[in-house]
């Protein structure tokens, strides 16, 4: 190891991005948020922030746009996520990299900093959640860091805003570090060797000759018109002759060497406690994690979101909202004045009539869905910002195992619980396309969103609690039977299951409402179009008289197949456009009291397991690919209708009472 | 991997016991270390006869392969090399052996990295079956050499009963409260190890085992970890 010059250059001022880039889980987004005074999710799941976020600041009266990465143990990429990550840093010449780490956590934020380092850009180091590590007895020195790394290294507690203000004082006038040269001096040669082949022109040339040493080839993809053929082929050449020297794999050497560099330097510069001290957080860690009593927390939280989501909002909050506030209030008001004001009966019925965009759509929306999903989105945020749903992953690790997934998927199945097609677009960061795929089949298939899920259990309730329970059993053993089939059946592979568990912390209040105000705007843009769009499609085929036709033409399917009386045609065709909003179709014709409790199970089993909605059928797109999406969309409504037709006969031979 | 070490390098002038022992069964080691040589070319795919040879004579002697096929050890067809039934028992012993002193030396002795394998080679020769399989069971019956190698499995792993207690074993063997050192991570699933390594989990890394079931919870610095059944069999420790 030897030190070498250091190279204090100031930037010219042409770069406008500042990155924040770290570990996943170590408050990224916090400070995110304290340097953009913009929202982002703020989770404790590693890897929530799927998207790249991006948001604006002004330093020394310039704007600069202020990019927020997915959380990331190292600069080779290992999933998606991680990939989108390395892809910001690795292309972008930035005014500054901003790197978050856990104080808690030296060698891990180090091993990061020391890869960031060779990046060549300017590099402010955060180290976050001192109040956590001072509680544990772990003692940064971020002077003596600072000067061994020549960067600068600011201790801060994000979520009281301690130290920001220093963190955006250093960042007008942020510096290049100097390049620690830590590796081999033979490893260092290659490095040198490679660099001088690399055109002036690239940034951060020492990472790529680092990461050609690695054998991560994936960089020359970044950059197609640098690396032609035979400047691969000299590289190759400096690659091999150094693997020649070592029985193993470089990137292992290489990596090692770092962690070596690592060790030493969390020796100078940090101080950690003789004695463990056993907190309340551990003692509650310890219990949510033990296998049987896990399984317990599990079902209780399970529990817990039933009585406050489908008991209190789709129960009393949705009968406030629908019978009292629309129902009494506002809607006999709108259709008064439509009728007085607005010309013409097709207009008004287009407004106000049976398949009306205010007494159908916008009642529909905001007097039904909008209780229960936020009821949804406001627990889920508990849920993610308390830290519990990693350890609902372990818990649930053996069996999603059997549908050829691991504990990762509980993040996606859960959010599914509120939003299939939010979910869907969380799958990516599960590891290996294989897992992904199964994700979304089973999104599609049998897991019901708040939404649909609060019609239905209304609707459930109708019935005597077999009617529930085979309704669970059928959902449940359909999820297992069809993962379970399709991880044989697809190619690929599995990803082991290797899952960091935060500490429990308290979910911040204001925290949790901005980041469910988030979700439920994003929530209303998707669904509220698509709901005045199915109902303007409903009016128009009713108008004229085509919604009769099609009743009759899908009789056979609905009537002999299922069993079920014409009309739930209707329903299954606006479930084309929304499942929940078809549920609530089966709702009404429930409560007109035209369906038996054996309909009502059967025509509620179709529905759960029916299609996409038009939105999450649009993301499978965006994320599957459309012959993916059409597969898979095509098997759910096969299945669907088969299990229904399957449930109708059972039914109609067993004498189960209803 | 590199060469093998030329037989000369290991007679050790200083130490006259094991130069003896060495004199008196030359002929033997030289039939050793070529099937050594041999097993480690198959291992990795090299079954061209020629090459093979050609190493032989560079590392050993020019008579060296012929002994070994006038013995009955090694079969050549098409230029295609292997072993007979016979030479591939005995040349699963030795390589055995010899990874296995690989691991003792390394892990247990901690010798410095450099002498291990010339060391290993003199070491082999003194084992007989039971030191073996005390070795082996002491090792925590590891599955990889030093070099990432796969060490052939011996009669007590496959028995797994152990009447002695180990130094080194796989975290899956250890009990909630245990704590261990990591000597080492088994390094054939590739994107998995980086992980491993990145979350801190190196050679010298203290772990504390929290719980085994459902899944492995473990405590490195002051993260808490899940990993599942078949990573915690990677993970090699140091009992403490």
């Amino acid at each position: 190891m030897k030190e070498c010059h250091i190279a204090d250059n100031p930037l010219p001022d042409n770069q406008s991005s500042i990155i924040l880039a770290g570990n996943p889980n170590v408050g990224k987004s916090v400070i995110f948020q304290h340097l953009t005074g913009h929202y982002v999710t703020v989770s404790n799941y590693p890897g929530t922030t799927v998207d790249i976020t991006t948001g604006t600041m002004e330093v020394g009266g310039k704007s600069y746009q202020v990019i927020d990465t997915p959380g990331t143990l190292s600069l080779i990429p290992r999933s998606e996520d991680e990939r989108v990550t390395r892809d910001v840093i690795m292309s972008h010449i930035p005014w500054c990299i901003i790197q978050v780490g856990d104080c808690k956590n030296p060698r891990r934020t180090l091993d990061l900093t020391l890869q960031l380092l060779e990046m060549g850009h300017p590099l402010i180091l955060v180290l976050n959640m001192g109040d956590e590590a001072q509680e544990r007895g772990i003692i940064p020195n971020p002077k003596a860091l600072s000067e061994i790394l020549r960067i600068p290294v600011i201790p801060t507690v994000a979520v009281t805003g301690q130290g920001i203000p220093a963190l955006k004082k250093l960042l007008v006038n942020p510096y290049v570090p100097c390049t620690s040269c830590f590796y081999s001096p033979d490893i260092e040669q290659a490095i040198k060797n490679i660099s001088s082949l690399l055109p002036e022109t690239l940034a951060s040339k020492r990472r790529i000759s680092v990461k050609l040493l690695s054998g991560d080839a994936s960089v020359k993809s970044l950059f197609p018109d640098v690396f032609t053929q035979s400047l691969s082929l000299n590289i190759d050449q400096i690659v091999d002759a150094l693997q020649e020297h070592y029985s193993r794999p470089l990137d292992l050497i290489l990596m090692e060497e770092r962690l070596e560099h690592v060790e030493s330097l969390t020796n100078k510069t940090w101080t950690f406690p003789h004695h463990k001290t056993t907190t309340w957080n551990d003692t509650l860690s310890r219990w949510t994690l033990h296998p049987f009593w896990g399984m317990v927390t599990a079902l209780m939280v399970l529990y817990l979101m039933y009585l406050f989501v489908g008991s209190f909002a789709a129960g009393t909050l949705v009968d406030f909202f629908e019978n009292t506030l629309f129902g009494k209030y506002i809607t006999p008001f709108v259709t008064y004045w439509v009728k007085h004001l607005v010309p013409g009966e097709f207009i008004q019925q287009l407004l106000v009539g049976e398949y009306g965009l205010f007494t159908m759509a916008i009642t529909y929306a905001l007097g039904l869905i909008l209780p229960i999903v936020t009821a949804f989105f406001l627990f889920f945020g508990i849920l993610e910002d308390s830290g519990y749903l990693p350890r609902l992953a372990v818990t649930m690790d053996r069996i999603f195992r059997k549908m050829g997934l691991n504990g990762k998927a509980v993040l996606p199945m859960v959010l599914g619980l509120g939003c299939d097609t939010m979910a869907t677009l969380t799958t990516r960061i599960l590891e290996t396309k294989k897992e992904r795929v199964i994700t979304t089949i089973l999104l599609t298939l049998a897991i019901p969103c708040s939404a649909q899920l609060g019609v239905i259990l209304g609707m459930l309730g109708g019935i005597s609690g077999w009617g529930t329970l085979i309704w669970l059993f059928i959902l449940i053993s359909s999820m297992i039977l069809v993962g379970y089939l399709s991880s044989r059946i697809l190619p690929g592979e599995n990803s082991s299951f290797i899952l960091e568990i935060p500490p429990f912390r308290m979910p911040q209040i204001s925290n949790l409402l901005i980041k469910t105000l988030v979700r439920l705007e994003w929530y209303l843009k998707e669904a509220v179009p698509m709901f005045a769009l199915a109902t303007f499609l409903l009016f128009i085929l009713h108008w004229f008289g085509i919604l009769e036709n099609i009743e009759r033409l899908s009789e056979p399917l609905v009537s002999s197949l299922l069993g079920l009386p014409k009309e739930t045609a209707e329903a299954f065709l606006i479930g084309f456009l929304r499942r929940d909003y078809g549920a609530a179709g089966l709702y009404n014709i429930a409560q007109k009291g035209l369906m038996t409790h054996k309909q009502i199970l059967v025509s509620l089993v179709t529905i759960t397991l029916f299609v996409p909605c038009v939105a999450q059928f649009l993301v499978n797109i965006k994320e599957r690919g459309l012959k993916a999406a059409l597969y898979i969309s095509l098997f759910v409504l096969i299945f669907a209708f088969m299990a229904g037709g399957l449930l109708n006969l059972l039914l109609t031979w067993l004498p189960i009472p209803l | 991997m590199k060469t093998n070490p030329n037989p000369n390098n290991n007679e050790n002038p200083s130490d006259n016991d094991i130069k003896n022992l060495y004199s008196e069964h030359r002929f033997e080691h030289r039939i050793d270390h070529g099937l050594c040589l041999i097993w480690h070319e198959l291992e990795r795919g090299n079954t061209q006869a020629d090459p093979i040879k050609e190493k032989m004579i560079e590392a050993i002697d020019t008579r060296v392969f012929d002994e070994l096929t006038r013995s009955g050890l090694i079969l050549e067809e098409n230029n295609l090399l292997e072993f007979t039934e016979t030479g591939k028992t005995i040349a699963a012993d030795i390589v055995r052996r010899r990874r296995l002193a690989e691991r003792l030396f390394e892990d247990v002795l901690e010798i410095p990295k450099g002498e291990v394998e010339s060391r290993a080679n003199e070491f082999e020769h003194l084992i007989d079956r039971h030191v073996e399989e005390s070795i082996c069971i002491l090792l925590g019956h590891p599955r990889e050499c030093p070099h990432g190698f796969a060490i052939p499995p011996g009669k007590c792993c496959a028995d797994k009963e152990d009447q002695l207690e180990s130094i080194v074993a796989s975290l899956d063997h250890f009990e909630p409260g245990e704590s261990g050192r990591v000597t080492y991570i088994i390094t054939r699933n590739h994107p998995q190890l980086h992980k491993l390594m990145s979350l801190g989990i190196v050679p010298g890394t203290l772990i504390h085992v929290h719980q085994v079931y459902p899944s492995f919870v473990i405590k490195v610095e002051e993260t808490q970890l899940a990993l599942e059944q078949k990573v915690a069999e990677n993970i090699y420790l140091r009992r403490l």
